[in-house]
C-alpha cells in the first residue's frame, strides 16, 4: 500500500506505449435479419487473415491491435455478402474509410467511419435450366412447325370451301405448292421402313434406295 | 425419317445412362483441433453444450448429444491467436488470447461476442474469476508485472496495480476465495514464496508477506490452494507436502509423505489436483496427489491435518466434477489391454458410488487416454449420474454415457491433415475372386471348367442380390437408405467416382476415408512420430494388380536430423504390411517414385541419402537389374534452399550418383521458397492450340520442367521482389526467368501442361496479383513423337500476362481429369472459407487488349485487369472451410469429373465439372418425358402405317 498512487499513473503510461497500435471499429447489419442469427458464423478479416475480429451480439465489431497502414476490411459469413471497405490509418491514428478500388488504388470515395457495412443475401447457385412443356412449345422450331399446321387445319374452316370458284383457286395454288410429284411421300416411306426392317436387315444395304411412290400408283 | 431414328436412338441411349446429382457428393466435416480447455455449460439444467478452446486457436461449443458444432470461432493462427485461458461463468466464457494481449467474453448461447478489450503489454501468467458474497462479478488477470481486475459484465477495468518487486519475484498464480481478497502468489526461485493480498474493492494492498521455500521453483505445477486458503505444495526432492495458511501467514509446515504412508514412484514429479467449484467460495478441502504415472491418492485437509481418503492404484486419470452441492471424483483405471473402467467416488468420503461404472473401450489402433472431462448431474432420485469426455493421445474425443455407451467420437487429428492420396477401390469381392482364379496355377481341364462355372454362378448370384437391393432401396425414401460403409461392401463403382482417401495427419494418425460418404473406414495411430516430422505419402501399388494387395508407403522424416523411417501399409484396410521396409541409417535428402515396377507390380521407390548414395525399395534382384539398365535415363534434382543451390544428378549403374548440373541462386539476395514440377499422372489431350487463322500453335510440353519461386531477402517494400525460374530438371538449362518488382510472398504456384500460374502480393498497389506464363514451341513441332530434354534445340516462346485478384488467397490448385480433354479450372482457397473455381480461360496470356476477328474466332476473352469473382463459382457454396491449407485433385473414371478434397481445419470433398457434365445426364432428367415421346412416336408410326395402308387401299379402289 506504499506505492499505490504512482502505480496507477505508471499503468496509464504503459498503455500509451502501445500507442502505435489502433483499432478498426464498425458495425455490420443485414436488413430484416436478427443479428443473433448470424453473428456466430461471422468474422471480420483485415487484409486476408492478417488480423481477425469477431462480431458482438449487436453486430458491432472492433479489431484491436492494428498498426498504421492501409487495409481492406471485410466481414465474412457464409450466408451474407458484405462489401469490403478500405481503411487507411495514419501514423497518428487518423482513420479514413473508402471504397475498395484495386485498379485505381489511390482513388478516394469516402465511406462512413466507424464503418457501416450492410449485408445482402448471398446466392451461390445459378438457376438451373429446367425442361418444361412451355419451353418446348415456345421453341422457335416448334412454333414454325405448329403455326403452319394450325393454318392448314383452320384455314379450310374459315374459308368457305363449298364455293366452287374458291375451290378451283385453291387447287391451283396447291398444285403450285407441290411442283414435284416425284418426291416420296413421307408417311409411306416411314411405313415401308418400319414394316420392311426385317427384310432390309437380311438384304444388307440393298433396300436403301427407296422406290419412288409414283411407281406404285 | 432419319431424324426420327436419331431421336429414338438418342432416347434409348439416354435411358441406359444414369443421372448423378452433384449435391449428394459434397461433404464437409468440421473440426476444432486438439482440445486444451473444456468446460461443460451448466448454467442451464438442460444445456447440451460443452465449450472448448483448442491448440488450433479455435473456440467452439459442441453439442453433447451429437458431437456436432453449435458454433465455432476461428482466430488467427500462431501465437497471436493462442488461447491462454478459458473461464466459464454462467452464460459467459472469458478468454485470454495471444499471451495476454486480449480479454474476450463470449455469449455461449448465441456464440456472439459480449466484449473484447485490449490488455496492457506483458506476458500472461494466470487468470481467475473473483467473487464476493456468492456473486462472481470480476475476472483477475495476472501478468508478469501487473495485476488487473475487470468487470465480467462489460470488461471495463476496475483497477490495475503494479506488482511489488516484480524484477525479482516471479509472480505465477492468482487465487481468490470469495472473501473480498485477491491473492497473488509469486516465487523467488530457491529462496522464498511472495504473497501479495489485494482488496477486491479498490486494489489496495492489504497484506504482503514472504515465506521461505528454497525448494520451490514453479507454483503452477506443484502447488494448489486447498480448503480455507491453505496453500499446499508438493516437493519431489524432499518427498513431502508443504502447507501454508494464507490467512495466518505462519511458517510453512513440512509433512513428509512417508508419515502418510505414501511413496512416490522413482523419478516421478508428483502433482496436485484440487477443485474450486464456485469462484465465490473456497476450494474444497479434498484433493488428489499424483504419486506416479498410474498412482493417485485422494487426500483431505481436516483441521490442518492431512487424511488419506483413498488410494487409487492403478489409476490413469482423475477428475473432479460438481453438481449442485455435491462434488464427485471420477477415476479412470485400466481394466485390461483394450478397456478402461471409469468410476465415481464421493469426494468428501472417498466412498465408491454404486452403479457408476463405465467401460471405455480403447481403440487398438488409437492412442492412450490423456485427459478426462466429467459432467456430473443429479438424477431424479438424487443420486449422481455423469457423462465423460475422454481425450486420447491421437487427439480423439470420445463422449461416454453410462453404462459405457459411446455417444460420439470426434477425430480431431483430422484438423491437421498434412498430405493425402486417393486410391482406387478394389473391384467387388466376387469379381476379385474371379480374377484370383485366373491368377492361380492351372490344375486340370475339368477342375478349371468347374471353377469357371462356379465363379460364374457366384457372379450371377451377386448380380441378382444387387438387383434386389436396388429394388428394395428404391422404394424407400432417399434419406432412409443406409449408408453403412464396411470393408466388405467397399467396391469400385461404374465410373470410379468412389475412392479411398488416405489422409496423413500431423499427429501421426492415418485415416482411410470413403470419398462418397465421408465415413472413416480405418484409422491407425503411429506412436513415436517426432513432433516436427515431414511426411510424404506414395502409392507403390494400386488395386489393379490383384492378387497383390495395394500398397502405400509413408516416408516419415525428422526435419531436424533428416533421419527417416518408412511405414508400409494397405491403403484399403489400413493394415501394416508384412513387408519389412529397409532401415535407413543415413539422413534422407530426396525420395522419388519411379515408374519401374518389380515382378510384384510395386513401383520402385528410390531414396537418396546425404552421401548421395541411392537405395531402392523394394530392392529385389529384378529391381536392381532393371535399375542398372535404366540408370542412364534416371535423373533427379536436389534443392538446398539455405545455400540457394539446385543440383541435378544422374544415376550410375552401381547406384551411386553423378552431379551433372548446378544452379546457384545467391542466398544473400533471394531465397528459394518453392520448387514445383508437373504432376506425373497428368494427361494433356491436345498438343497445340488452333488459332483464328486455322494454324496451330504447339505447346511446349516438357515433363521435366521445374518452376522455382524465389523471394528477395530484402523485405523493404520498394526493393522486394518475387522471381520465377523455369529450369529443365534433366539438363539444368534455364528456360525462362521472370521477376516481379515491388512484390512479396507468400507465393502460391500451380505448374501444369505448358503453363505456370502464380500469385503474389504487390506491395506498391497493395493488392494480390496473378501472373501466368505459357510456353509454346511455335507453329512447328520439333519432334512430335517423343519429348527429350537432351534434344530440344529451340527455346520455347514465352507469353506472360498478369491480373489483379480482388481477394487474398490461402491455397491454389488446378483441376485434373482422366484424359485432359475437359478444360482446366483453378481451385482457389480463400481466407473467407470459400473455394473458387476460376476457369483457366481467364488466365490466358493471349487474352487480347483489342478484340479482333481472329481472337473472337479463338474464343479469347478480351483482357481486363481485374479477375472476376462470381458467387456461382464457389464450389462449396455456404459450406465454408476454415484455414484451407491444401486442395487435392484426382481424376475420376468420367472425363468430365474431377474429384476435389480441400483440407485445412475442415475437410470438404466434392466433385467438379469444369466443362459441365457433358458425358452425364442431369439428375432431374425427365425419363417419363423421353419414354412417353418414344412410345408416342412408336404408336404414331403404327397408326400412320395403318392409315397409309387404308389410304392405299382406297386409292386402289378408286
Amino acid at each position: 500500500n506504499l506505492h499505490k498512487k504512482n502505480l496507477i499513473y505508471y499503468a496509464g503510461v504503459s498503455s500509451q506505449s502501445n500507442g502505435d497500435r489502433f483499432k478498426i471499429e464498425g458495425r455490420a447489419i443485414v436488413p430484416g435479419v436478427k443479428t443473433q442469427d448470424w453473428v456466430s458464423t461471422a468474422r471480420v478479416l483485415v487484409e486476408g487473415e492478417e488480423y481477425v475480429g469477431f462480431l458482438r451480439t449487436d453486430g458491432s465489431f472492433a479489431v484491436n491491435d492494428i498498426p498504421s497502414g492501409s487495409y481492406v476490411v471485410e466481414v465474412v459469413t457464409p450466408t451474407f455478402r458484405f462489401e469490403p471497405v478500405r481503411v487507411d490509418i495514419t501514423s497518428k491514428g487518423k482513420m479514413r474509410a473508402r471504397l475498395v478500388n484495386f485498379i485505381k488504388t489511390s482513388e478516394v470515395i469516402r465511406q462512413p467511419y466507424p464503418l457501416q457495412i450492410r449485408g445482402s443475401p448471398q446466392s451461390y447457385f445459378m438457376r438451373r435450366e429446367t425442361w418444361g412443356w412451355t419451353d418446348f412449345l415456345m421453341n422457335p422450331m416448334v412454333m414454325m412447325m405448329v403455326l403452319p399446321l394450325l393454318i392448314i387445319v383452320l384455314l379450310p374452316k374459315v374459308v368457305n370451301t363449298n364455293d366452287p370458284e374458291m375451290r378451283k383457286e385453291m387447287e391451283q395454288s396447291m398444285n403450285m405448292l407441290n411442283p414435284n410429284p416425284e418426291l416420296p411421300d413421307v408417311s409411306e416411306l416411314m411405313t415401308k421402313l418400319f414394316s420392311g426392317s426385317k427384310g432390309s436387315g437380311k438384304a444388307g444395304g440393298s433396300s436403301k434406295g427407296t422406290r419412288p411412290a409414283v411407281k406404285r400408283r | 425419317s432419319l431424324s426420327l431414328f436419331a431421336i429414338i436412338r438418342y432416347c434409348l441411349y439416354i435411358l441406359f445412362f444414369t443421372g448423378l446429382s452433384p449435391f449428394l457428393f459434397c461433404r464437409r466435416q468440421q473440426y476444432v483441433g486438439k482440445v486444451r480447455f473444456a468446460h461443460f455449460d451448466t448454467h442451464v439444467q438442460s444445456s447440451k453444450k460443452v465449450v472448448v478452446a483448442t491448440e488450433k486457436n479455435v473456440f467452439a461449443a459442441l453439442n453433447t448429444r451429437t458431437g456436432e458444432l453449435f458454433w465455432r470461432h476461428v482466430d488467427k493462427t500462431g501465437s497471436e491467436g493462442n488461447i491462454d485461458a478459458l473461464l466459464l461463468q454462467g452464460a459467459d466464457a472469458v478468454l485470454v488470447v495471444g499471451n495476454g494481449r486480449l480479454l474476450r467474453s463470449w455469449e455461449v448461447n448465441i456464440g456472439g461476442l459480449n466484449w473484447e478489450i485490449l490488455l496492457d503489454s506483458g506476458s500472461f501468467q494466470s487468470a481467475c474469476l473473483v467473487g464476493q458474497q456468492d456473486n462472481v462479478k470480476y475476472v483477475a488477470v495476472l501478468k508478469k508485472t501487473v495485476i488487473s481486475l475487470h468487470y465480467l459484465s462489460n470488461g471495463h477495468q476496475k483497477w490495475i496495480e503494479n506488482l511489488p518487486d516484480s524484477e525479482t519475484v516471479d509472480y505465477q498464480a492468482v487465487y481468490s476465495g470469495g472473501n473480498g481478497e485477491v491473492y497473488v502468489l509469486g516465487v523467488v526461485p530457491h529462496s522464498h514464496i511472495a504473497v501479495v493480498v489485494y482488496s477486491v474493492d479498490d486494489g489496495e494492498i492489504l497484506k504482503q508477506f514472504s515465506v521461505e521455500a528454497a525448494w520451490l521453483s514453479n507454483i503452477q505445477t506443484s502447488c494448489a490452494v486447498v480448503g480455507k486458503g491453505m496453500l499446499t505444495c508438493v516437493d519431489s526432492t524432499t518427498l513431502s507436502l508443504y502447507m501454508l495458511d494464507l490467512h495466518t501467514q505462519l511458517q510453512m509446515t513440512q509433512l513428509p509423505l512417508q508419515t502418510l504412508g505414501l511413496e512416490v514412484d522413482p523419478g516421478f514429479h508428483p502433482t496436485l489436483v484440487s477443485t474450486q467449484p464456485n469462484a465465490a467460495r473456497q476450494p474444497l478441502s479434498e484433493f488428489f496427489l499424483q504419486l506416479g504415472p498410474e498412482h493417485y491418492v485422494l487426500l483431505q485437509l481436516n483441521n490442518g491435518q492431512i487424511v488419506t481418503l483413498r488410494d487409487f492404484k492403478p489409476a490413469m486419470l482423475v477428475s473432479f466434477a460438481t453438481t449442485g452441492e455435491k462434488t464427485v471424483a471420477a477415476v479412470m483405471s485400466p481394466k485390461n489391454k483394450t478397456a478402461c473402467g471409469l468410476n465415481l467416488f464421493s469426494a468428501d468420503t472417498g466412498r465408491r458410488l454404486l452403479d457408476t461404472t463405465l467401460i471405455f473401450n480403447m481403440d487398438p489402433y488409437g492412442g492412450k487416454p490423456e485427459t478426462l472431462y466429467v459432467q456430473a448431474f443429479l438424477k431424479k432420485d438424487d443420486s449422481v449420474g455423469y457423462r465423460a469426455i475422454v481425450q486420447t493421445e491421437d487427439h480423439t474425443l470420445t463422449f461416454l454415457q453410462q453404462p459405457g455407451r459411446v455417444m460420439w467420437t470426434r477425430e480431431e487429428a483430422l484438423s491437421d491433415v498434412v498430405t493425402m492420396e486417393m486410391v482406387d477401390l478394389p473391384l467387388t469381392g466376387t469379381q476379385a475372386e474371379l480374377e484370383g482364379e485366373f491368377g492361380k496355377k492351372a490344375d486340370g481341364l475339368m477342375s478349371m471348367v468347374l471353377k469357371r462355372l462356379s465363379s460364374q454362378f457366384i457372379l450371377l448370384q451377386a448380380w441378382v442380390s444387387h438387383l434386389w437391393k436396388l429394388f428394395y432401396d428404391a422404394r424407400k425414401p432417399r434419406s432412409q437408405v443406409k449408408n453403412d460403409v464396411t470393408i466388405e461392401n467397399l467396391s469400385r463403382d461404374e465410373f470410379n467416382l468412389q475412392k479411398m482417401m488416405v489422409m496423413v495427419t500431423a499427429s501421426g494418425k492415418l485415416f482411410g476415408i470413403d470419398s462418397k460418404t465421408g465415413t472413416i473406414v480405418w484409422k491407425h495411430y503411429l506412436d513415436n512420430i517426432p513432433s516436427n516430422a515431414a511426411f510424404k505419402l506414395m502409392v507403390q501399388r494400386t488395386t489393379a494388380h490383384f492378387p497383390h494387395p495395394p500398397q502405400c508407403t509413408l516416408l516419415i522424416k525428422d526435419k531436424d536430423t533428416g533421419l527417416a523411417t518408412l511405414h508400409v501399409f494397405n491403403p484399403i484396410f489400413g493394415k501394416k504390411s508384412h513387408i519389412t521396409p529397409p532401415a535407413l541409417p543415413q539422413p534422407i535428402l530426396q525420395s522419388l517414385l519411379l515408374p519401374l515396377m518389380d515382378q510384384d507390380y510395386a513401383k520402385v521407390l528410390l531414396l537418396v541419402d546425404d552421401q548421395y548414395k541411392v537405395s531402392a525399395f523394394p530392392s529385389t534382384k529384378n529391381v536392381l537389374q532393371q535399375l542398372q539398365e535404366m540408370a542412364s535415363s534416371i535423373f533427379f534434382y536436389l534443392v538446398d534452399s539455405s545455400q540457394g543451390r539446385l543440383s541435378g544428378y544422374r544415376l550410375r549403374t552401381d547406384l551411386s550418383t553423378e552431379l551433372i548440373w548446378e544452379v546457384v541462386i545467391p542466398p544473400e539476395i533471394q531465397r528459394i521458397v518453392s520448387v514445383k514440377g508437373k504432376r506425373p499422372n497428368e494427361h494433356v489431350h491436345s498438343q497445340g492450340r488452333v488459332m483464328g487463322d486455322r494454324s496451330v500453335l504447339y505447346k511446349y510440353l516438357n515433363p521435366n520442367l521445374l518452376a522455382i519461386v524465389t523471394e528477395s531477402t530484402d523485405s523493404h517494400q520498394e526493393r522486394s521482389f518475387v522471381g520465377i525460374l523455369l529450369i529443365d530438371g534433366v539438363t539444368g538449362r534455364i528456360i525462362h526467368e521472370a521477376v516481379q518488382r515491388k512484390t512479396k510472398g507468400p507465393v502460391h504456384v500451380v505448374h501444369s501442361e505448358n503453363w505456370v500460374v502464380y500469385e503474389y502480393w504487390s506491395t506498391k498497389s497493395r493488392r494480390n496479383e496473378f501472373s501466368v506464363i505459357e510456353l509454346y514451341e511455335g507453329m512447328e513441332l520439333y519432334n512430335s513423337t517423343v519429348f527429350s530434354s537432351l534434344d530440344r534445340p529451340h527455346a520455347p516462346q514465352v507469353l506472360q500476362q498478369s491480373y489483379i485478384f480482388p481477394s487474398a488467397i490461402s491455397t491454389l490448385e488446378a483441376t485434373l481429369t482422366e484424359k485432359g480433354i475437359t478444360s482446366r479450372h483453378l481451385l482457389i482457397g480463400l481466407p473467407s472459407g470459400g473455394i473458387l473455381s476460376l476457369p483457366k480461360m481467364f488466365l490466358d496470356p493471349r487474352r487480347p487488349e483489342i478484340v479482333t476477328e481472329q481472337s473472337r474466332e479463338e474464343n479469347l476473352i478480351p483482357y481486363a485487369p481485374e479477375l472476376p469473382i462470381r458467387t456461382e463459382w464457389y464450389i462449396n457454396y455456404n459450406q465454408t472451410i476454415s484455414r484451407v491449407r491444401g486442395i487435392y485433385t484426382a481424376p475420376s473414371g468420367l472425363e468430365s469429373t474431377c474429384l476435389v478434397v480441400a483440407y485445412g481445419l475442415d475437410i470438404y470433398q466434392t466433385r467438379v465439372y469444369p466443362s459441365k457434365q457433358f458425358d452425364v445426364l442431369k439428375d432431374d432428367y425427365d425419363y417419363m418425358l423421353i419414354s412417353s415421346v418414344l412410345f408416342a412416336l412408336f404408336f404414331a408410326t403404327m397408326i400412320s402405317k395403318r392409315l397409309a395402308e387404308v389410304k392405299l387401299l382406297n386409292r386402289a379402289w378408286r
